[in-house]
């Protein structure tokens, strides 16, 4: 009997492992290649729902793209801009409404619990008053794009280039959990500034260099 | 063939021996238990390599400041030692493959252990580029593979690379003619053993030799060709290696006259070292008869006449110098002569040039302590003569603010000695698990007796 | 079962997103146990390993921590400058403090300010560093324990009432203080106390000016000097390019007159008499071996032959035998006279019968309100050494009851130290304002530390009239406090800093600026940094003659005379505790990490001493100090000359600088600090502090200690054992004299073979766009080493101790090679900066095997050191020598000090190659703020950090493919030579000959 339940366990244990192992070497990468990271972030936060069907546009939020190498990534007050009366999805907060109008009352406050989190970092209560005592605390966001240190990217010169965001980050206003959608290795990289040197950027001829010391320095 | 055997020459097997005493005097130290002086020999061989793979470990560990390089002086026993062990290989592909191409039947003597210590040469040189780089565990980017960096490549252009491919071809090259070489004296242990593991590990490594006529025949066109195919690389390996120096612009290094003197110089120090490993293996495995003093005086010969060379082309130097009214080249041969260096100069030029001279008297040839220290001065006089080129150039190059000296460090030191115990530890186990002369050519060389037939029925038997 | 594995899948899944919850991977949960849990644990294994085998490991995750309110105008990743003082020394020059994402990394010269005029010191841009350094005290200390601020502020004021009800004498010693509020507020504060007394306390003073001018002017004031009015400069001792005073000012304003061009083939005559040879003397057009204790005798002789010219009587007064001959006396004469008004003296003596008659030549000169203004006098040093002196006394007395001293390190900076020490410990209350425990703070009862200056705000009146603002640039690291509220607290005020200046600036400064509403006026100010008022004029009377008399030197015997002074890079003990000066060559004997004693190739004959050899060093009075020799040409035969500054306690902190290896020696020997204090040599006489010491005895002492040089070779000759015929020269440095340049602009060119302009990969290097290059002018750069500094704080270059610079391997990116020629002792000095010269047929380039070097096509020499290798083969094919490679990992010694790396450039990996860039990160940014803009890149809005830096402006930075542009005209120059032409590596940086004001044919010995 043991030897059988043994058997069987080990079976089990390989074909899972054998899935697994298949659809690690179908993604397969070189080492630090992160293409298709997607790591859990502290706040549920959608892209699709903001960019893709709210259709905010990029720069809304990532305000220093064209201002600084880095895009940024917004400080919680830009999140408060809405959120401040946005306090869960529209349909919950219609049917509070309507609710409150048939009982004819005030209606209520209504938190979702991803946005209990935002609110939690800003130490606001059910009210969305200050808390006593507590201090706002950063939101401590999972960088999903990283470059090594000894690669210089500057969001600037490839948004005055009018490269779009999608060219790199993929269909961002399409994905529930932001992930890395390209691959961002140096050859990747290189083939799109030889392209665009050749072709152009919407029509517009630019001149992006291959030099090594337009990315390392 | 061997019956038109010249008298005039003396014989290149002496006391007397029949083709079966010729594989059973080689065979003998396979045979024998290693004798106290081999275990004292390769005790010390193997201290000296773990000294120098804890040091490698250490500086791979701590980094390449624990040599003591600094800006102005990059390079110093690193590339010293990879020149001079490469030099050193050399003399395994001269005597194996230019010697048999032009037919001297005395090298069936020295050829196999010449291509042994070719091999554990160049194995002790390619170490020291490996671990001479800032992060040797990147060595692999100097190979030109396809990668995802878009149009990076290798710099064709550099010299280092051509070293790589340089180096690789010829380790791979020795390695082949070398083996091809063992083949049928492979055959000849299988042949020998007793059944068991040596026979087992044998009969796969001698790729089913049988002695029939037509593996005779196949084995003499491939070991022709190979030959053929080595032969350049004599030329190509140093001189690849001088254009290290050569395509720099450092005053010194940037010479044209680098390939052929450093090809010289290689087969110099080469013969030198056959000849110091020759003279101590006789000794010791008794083979007196097949490394005869007519084996010491030819090489002692060549030896000194490559020496002449050498000193020929550091005469050139010196006058190429003079004669470019160049004050920055005038200034590194003077400095060379007279500077802080100096002494590693004159090492150089009395170990290389003036020693040697002394092997024109035939009474000297012919006294093997004498030939022992002038072969072991050679040695050393072809080290400095590398340290002399790499060292005293960077000291003390174009700007005066960036003079600076050099002094080896504990850890460099340690290296060094690691590597001869690297090269001694491996020739030492060659000794012990192959035949130190190649059984079937010198057989097809020397003239020997005929066997007595009783024996020959034996000897059957035995196969 | 399969329960359990798919348990055991999650496992290995979620292990390999890292995500996983601790408790999900306790293997005792995992399944019901009908077998044992080593089965179960082998059939775990399994699957794991063939799981992991699957995804090999992400990268670590990192965390990106956005503002929660982010503050207006701050744009991440974005540097932002703000104007400021620097508080490096009292000099207060003007500053531009980089701050990226709240931390200050650059500091950068303001090309507005009218003093420092864009330059900045080697102290100035090493100021980051200083601020981030963990050793700074964080918490005011009570007997030497960490204690807080109101048991200190309570303990404070009651011993203060304490005192008042006594009638105790208060002393509040400062170092010189420019700011005008914090002046005010010490006033404030003694004016509590009835005997109580603001002492001034220069660790290097300049007393004797201030004293001489009370005496000849009825005013103690410093004059302000105008170097860049003067077209005769003559100084004694006074090494105004270096240490003296206002160096950055002096060098800004000296070298607009130190570039000839072909049109106006004119420059200042300067001529420089010292002991010892510093930097200012290295530069002179003409340079005279002179003992300290002559100069007296010169300046009688000069005086004596002035009055004549002029027709006046001479001083009163022997006069003694000339150490210089008389035609040389009347030559410089002549000179000074014919500059009449536009000419100036300068003297370092403490000697204020010397000082006069400096004063009375520069007052027969009429140079007075013209090259040296007193109506607008500089307050850059208000040391008063009587003071000073008088207050030691009233310590040794136990006369002082309490004690005040910030800025300066009382018992460090003077001699007799344990005399000071007991009477220090007489007094009730000892408080110090240190940053850190230095010799003072360790006898002090408080240590109250104030802020770093880049963390406060204070402001400083360097020359009358002219009032900047220092502003603070992020928070406080630490719970410092600044002096200006300590005081306040300690008066019953409980303003802030920022209040207290505002008000004093509302009170005085508001008033002599033309009227307009304060905010306004404030707002300007703070954004400027600077602002021009009204000087408050001193009185000042008519020159005295009575008070000159001549002079009477002393005969130098055959005993030596010691001089003490301050190094450049690091002035005084306070910056001892920075890695990045101790480290920085001494710009004339390329020493690092110490101190030593310099002497005279004959001297050093005569002692048999050579360099590295201890010599004990004793005065006539006892005191002695032990210190390794440096044989040092060029100066005086009975002169020795030794570092003040160092000894400073607490440095036995650099035992950990540097990589740690088996044959790796500490910076500092256990139990030993960096160099050693040499104040106990200064002697008081005539109530000053005298840095000149005679009868002192040298004596060789057996040891040796090895001197850190960065520099084997001194010299352009080839040594002679091994000079080639016809070249026993070289021509690195290209010289030429003003009347051979005023004949034909390119005197001076050798006559070299050279092999054409060969490009050799033309179809490579295109250069299509820009064409980056550099010209130096070697007239104009001093050597001062400002821009080593600079380029090390812009490029994160490490520093690496002393025993690896020993051994050549120092990573500075920038060189200041310095050569002496000259036959004797008497050498001519040149200074070269050596960077990367981005050679368009570069050697490097060839023979990398793996592209890590390789060139850009705005013609830059590129390093990828994320490809480097570490061959170093580029490094030895560099003909200029000038690639730096990792040899270790350079950690900091301390990690605080990470804070000031510069993000915009890599932090280079052991065994990899680096080298100047150029600034690339510079280039970069400023064609993408250009592309930003839709703008050409515009001449002088891309400068190197050296250019930025450098304060004598030698450096021109550019794109050659512009016409317009001043590194474009630069490349026209006649002057303009390259380094090594005629090995025609095409380098982007080209040098302008030197040219020296001398006579053709004068002083054949000085130049080859």
């Amino acid at each position: 009997m043991q030897q059988r339940v043994i058997t069987v366990v080990l079976l089990i244990g390989l074909c899972f492992g054998l899935i697994t192992l298949g659809a690690g070497v179908s993604s397969w990468r070189l080492p630090d290649n992160e293409q298709g990271y997607a790591p859990k972030q502290p706040i549920d936060y959608s892209h699709r729902l903001h960019a893709g069907e709210l259709g905010i546009d990029c720069m809304f939020c990532h305000s220093a793209a064209d201002k600084s190498r880095h895009a940024g990534i917004p400080s919680s007050d830009v999140c408060m801009k809405c959120h401040k009366v946005v306090t869960s999805s529209f349909d919950v907060l219609q049917d509070e409404m309507n609710k409150a109008d048939e009982e004819k009352r005030k209606p209520k406050q209504i938190v979702s619990d991803e946005l209990r989190k935002l609110y939690d970092t800003l130490a606001l209560d059910e009210t969305l008053q200050p808390q006593r005592g507590a201090t706002a605390k950063s939101i401590p966001w999972v960088r999903v794009h990283n470059l090594p240190d000894h690669v210089h990217f500057d969001h600037r010169a490839h948004v005055a280039a009018e490269v779009t965001c999608q060219k790199c980050h993929g269909p961002v206003e399409s994905m529930q959990r932001m992930e890395q959608y390209e691959s961002l290795t140096m050859g990747w990289c290189v083939n799109c500034h030889q392209e665009s040197t050749k072709t152009g950027i919407n029509g517009k001829s630019v001149d992006a260099k291959t030099d090594c010391a337009v990315c390392h320095y | 063939m061997s019956d038109v055997h010249a008298s005039l020459r003396s014989p290149l097997v002496t006391g007397d021996k029949t083709i079966s005493d010729v594989t059973r005097d080689i065979c003998a130290p396979m045979d024998r238990k290693p004798t106290a002086l081999w275990w004292s020999a390769f005790g010390l061989s193997l201290t000296a390599l773990i000294v120098g793979v804890a040091a490698v470990w250490y500086q791979i560990a701590t980094g390449i400041g624990t040599w003591g390089l600094n800006k102005t002086v990059g390079w110093a026993f690193d590339i010293t030692n990879f020149v001079f062990w490469v030099g050193i290989g050399h003399a395994g592909t001269l005597i194996s493959a230019v010697l048999f191409l032009f037919r001297q039947k005395w090298r069936t003597a020295v050829n196999r252990s010449a291509e042994a210590m070719t091999l554990f040469a160049v194995m002790c040189a390619g170490i020291f580029p490996l671990i001479h780089m800032g992060r040797p565990w990147l060595a692999f980017w100097m190979m030109p593979y396809p990668n995802t960096r878009g149009p990076l490549w290798v710099n064709f252009k550099s010299p280092l690379l051509w070293d790589v491919f340089a180096i690789s071809t010829y380790l791979a090259i020795s390695a082949v003619f070398w083996y091809v070489g063992l083949l049928p004296d492979l055959a000849t242990i299988r042949d020998r053993s007793e059944p068991g593991w040596r026979k087992r590990i044998t009969s796969i490594l001698c790729l089913g030799w049988n002695g029939s006529a037509r593996t005779w025949l196949r084995y003499e066109t491939v070991y022709l060709l190979l030959a053929g195919l080595a032969t350049p690389l004599v030329f190509s390996v140093h001189t690849i290696v001088s254009m290290d120096f050569a395509t720099a612009v450092i005053p010194g290094w940037h010479t044209t006259i680098f390939p052929p003197y450093f090809v010289a110089g290689a087969i110099f120090s080469g013969l030198a070292m056959v000849l110091t490993l020759m003279i101590i293996a006789r000794k010791v495995m008794q083979l007196e008869d097949y490394i005869t003093m007519t084996h010491i005086d030819r090489m002692c010969k060549l030896m000194m006449s490559m020496g002449c060379i050498v000193g020929l082309a550091y005469g050139t130097e010196f006058f190429m110098a003079f004669y470019s009214g160049n004050g920055y080249e005038q200034f590194v041969f003077k400095n060379r002569a007279l500077g802080p260096f100096a002494w590693a100069y004159w090492t150089m030029v009395s170990c290389n040039v003036l020693i040697p001279q002394l092997l024109w008297s035939r009474k000297l040839r012919s006294t093997l302590p004498v030939v022992f220290v002038i072969v072991i001065l050679v040695n050393v006089g072809m080290w400095f003569e590398r340290f002399v080129i790499i060292v005293t150039s960077l000291h003390r190059d174009f700007l005066p603010s960036s003079w600076a000296s050099y002094a080896p460090t504990s850890i460099e030191i340690a290296t060094f000695v690691g590597s001869f115990g690297l090269f001694f530890t491996c020739f030492l186990i060659f000794c012990r698990i192959a035949p130190v002369i190649a059984i079937a050519e010198i057989k097809g060389a020397a003239h020997l007796k005929k066997r007595p037939p009783a024996e020959s029925i034996t000897e059957e038997k035995a196969a | 079962m399969n329960d359990s594995a798919k348990k055991t899948y999650w496992k290995s899944f979620a292990q390999r997103d890292g995500c996983l919850d601790a408790n999900e991977a306790d293997p005792h949960q995992a399944g019901p146990a009908p077998f044992s849990r080593r089965h179960f644990l082998e059939a775990a294994g399994f699957t794991l390993s063939l799981a992991t085998l699957s995804g090999c490991g992400r990268a670590p995750e990192v965390i990106a921590l956005p503002f929660v309110d982010q503050p207006e105008g701050m744009i991440p990743g974005r540097s932002q400058t703000y104007a400021s003082t620097c508080a490096g020394c009292p000099a207060a020059c003007g500053l531009l403090v980089g701050v990226r994402d709240g931390r200050p990394l650059k500091m950068e010269g303001m090309p507005e300010h009218p003093l420092s005029r864009g330059g900045l010191c080697a102290i100035g841009q090493a100021l980051p560093l200083g601020l981030y350094d963990s050793h700074r005290l964080a918490q005011p200390l009570a007997s030497g324990k960490v204690t807080s601020w109101e048991d200190v502020d309570e303990s404070i004021t009651r011993l203060l009432g304490e005192v008042k009800q006594g009638n105790g004498a208060v002393r509040f010693v400062t170092s010189t203080v420019t700011s005008p509020t914090l002046k005010a507020q010490i006033d404030a504060f003694l004016a509590q106390y009835n005997d109580a007394k603001h002492v001034t306390f220069d660790a290097v003073s300049c007393s004797a000016i201030l004293d001489a001018h009370e005496k000849t002017h009825a005013a103690r004031v410093l004059p302000h000097y105008k170097l860049d009015q003067a077209n005769v400069i003559v100084a004694f001792g006074a090494d105004f390019l270096g240490t003296w005073i206002s160096p950055v000012e002096f060098t800004a304003a000296w070298q607009t007159r130190r570039a000839p061009t072909k049109k106006h083939p004119k420059m200042s005559y300067h001529v420089q008499f010292e002991g010892r040879l510093s930097l200012t003397g290295g530069n002179a057009d003409r340079r005279y071996r002179l003992s300290p204790v002559e100069y007296g005798g010169v300046l009688s002789h000069l005086a004596t032959t002035l009055s004549m010219l002029a027709g006046e009587d001479p001083p009163a007064g022997r006069l003694s035998e000339s150490p210089i001959a008389a035609t040389e006396i009347d030559h410089l004469a002549e000179k000074l006279w014919d500059a009449r008004g536009a000419s100036l003296v300068l003297c370092d003596s403490q000697d204020v019968s010397v000082q006069v008659l400096v004063n009375f030549i520069n007052h027969l000169l009429s140079n007075y309100n013209k090259t040296l203004d007193i109506q607008r006098p500089s307050r850059q040093r208000q040391g008063n050494d009587a003071d000073v002196l008088n207050l030691v006394e009233e310590l040794k007395a136990g006369k002082v009851a309490a004690l005040f001293v910030a800025g300066t390190d009382l018992t460090h900076n003077l001699p007799d130290h344990k005399a000071i020490a007991a009477g220090i410990s007489k007094a009730k209350l000892v408080v110090s304002f240190a940053e850190r425990q230095d010799d003072f703070a360790s006898l002090a009862h408080f240590v109250c530390p104030d802020h770093h200056p880049l963390e406060s705000w204070l402001d400083a009146e360097p020359v009358a009239g002219l009032v900047s603002i220092s502003q603070p640039t992020l928070q406080p690291l630490g719970g410092t406090r600044s002096i200006l509220e300590s005081l306040a607290r300690w008066s019953g005020d409980s303003d802030s800093a920022y209040d207290i200046l505002r008000a004093s600036w509302r009170e005085n400064v508001l008033p002599r600026v033309e009227p307009r509403p304060f905010q306004a006026f404030w707002d300007k100010a703070v954004h400027d940094g600077f602002v021009n008022a009204t000087p408050i004029a001193p009185t000042v009377s008519e020159f005295q003659s009575d008070t000159v008399a001549l002079v009477d030197a002393e005969p130098s015997g055959d005993d030596y005379t010691i001089s003490l002074y301050s190094k450049v890079g690091l002035t005084d003990s306070r910056h001892a505790h920075n890695p990045w000066l101790q480290e920085l060559p001494d710009p004339t004997t390329k020493i690092t990490w110490d101190n030593y004693v310099c002497v005279s190739p004959t001297a050093a004959k005569e002692l048999s001493l050579s360099n590295g050899d201890l010599v004990r060093v004793e005065t006539d009075e006892g005191s002695s100090v032990e210190l390794p020799t440096l044989v040092q040409p060029g100066q005086h035969d009975r002169v020795g000359a030794i570092a003040l500054g160092y000894g400073v306690r607490g440095t036995d902190r650099f035992a950990d600088i540097g990589p740690k290896w088996l044959e790796g020696r500490p910076t500092v020997a256990p139990g030993e600090l960096v160099g050693k204090n040499v104040a106990s040599l200064i002697e008081t006489r005539d109530g000053e502090l005298q840095y000149t010491v005679s009868g002192v005895t040298l004596t060789k002492s057996g040891g040796r200690r090895d001197l850190a040089s960065t520099q084997e070779h001194h010299s352009l000759e080839i040594p002679r054992n091994v000079a080639p015929h016809g070249a026993e020269v070289r021509d690195i440095i290209q010289e030429t004299t003003l009347e051979e340049f005023a004949q034909d602009s390119h005197a001076g060119t050798p006559h070299a073979h050279h092999h054409g302009d060969t490009q050799l990969w033309a179809e490579d290097h295109t250069k299509s766009g820009h064409s980056w290059g550099m010209v130096i002018d070697l007239n104009k750069c001093t050597g001062c080493s400002a821009c080593l500094i600079a380029c090390q704080s812009e490029n994160n270059v490490p520093v690496v101790g002393k025993d690896e610079v020993r051994r050549q391997r120092e990573m500075h990116w920038i060189r200041l090679d310095r050569y002496y020629s000259g036959a004797g002792d008497d050498v001519s000095v040149a200074h070269q900066p050596m960077m990367c010269h981005h050679c368009d047929n570069a050697p490097c380039e060839t023979v990398c095997p793996v592209l890590a070097t390789v060139h850009g096509d705005e013609g830059l020499n590129v390093q990828a050191y994320n490809r480097c290798v570490g061959t170093r083969y580029c490094a030895n094919n560099c003909p200029y020598k000038v690639r730096r490679f990792n040899w270790f990992k350079y950690e900091r010694e301390d990690a605080l000090q990470n804070l000031v790396l510069n993000p915009d450039v890599t932090v280079r990996t052991r065994g990899v190659m680096e080298k100047c860039s150029m600034c690339v990160q510079r280039i970069e940014e400023g064609k993408i703020a250009a592309r930003q803009r839709d703008e050409p890149v515009v001449d002088g809005n891309i400068q190197t950090a050296c250019q930025q830096s450098c304060p004598a402006q030698a450096i021109v930075f550019g794109d050659m493919n512009d016409p317009e542009s001043k590194v474009h005209g630069a490349f026209e120059d006649p002057r303009r030579y390259r380094l090594l032409e005629e090995f025609n590596f095409r380098p982007s940086v080209a040098y302008l000959r030197s040219v020296k004001n001398r006579e053709a044919a004068d002083g054949g010995e000085h130049h080859v």
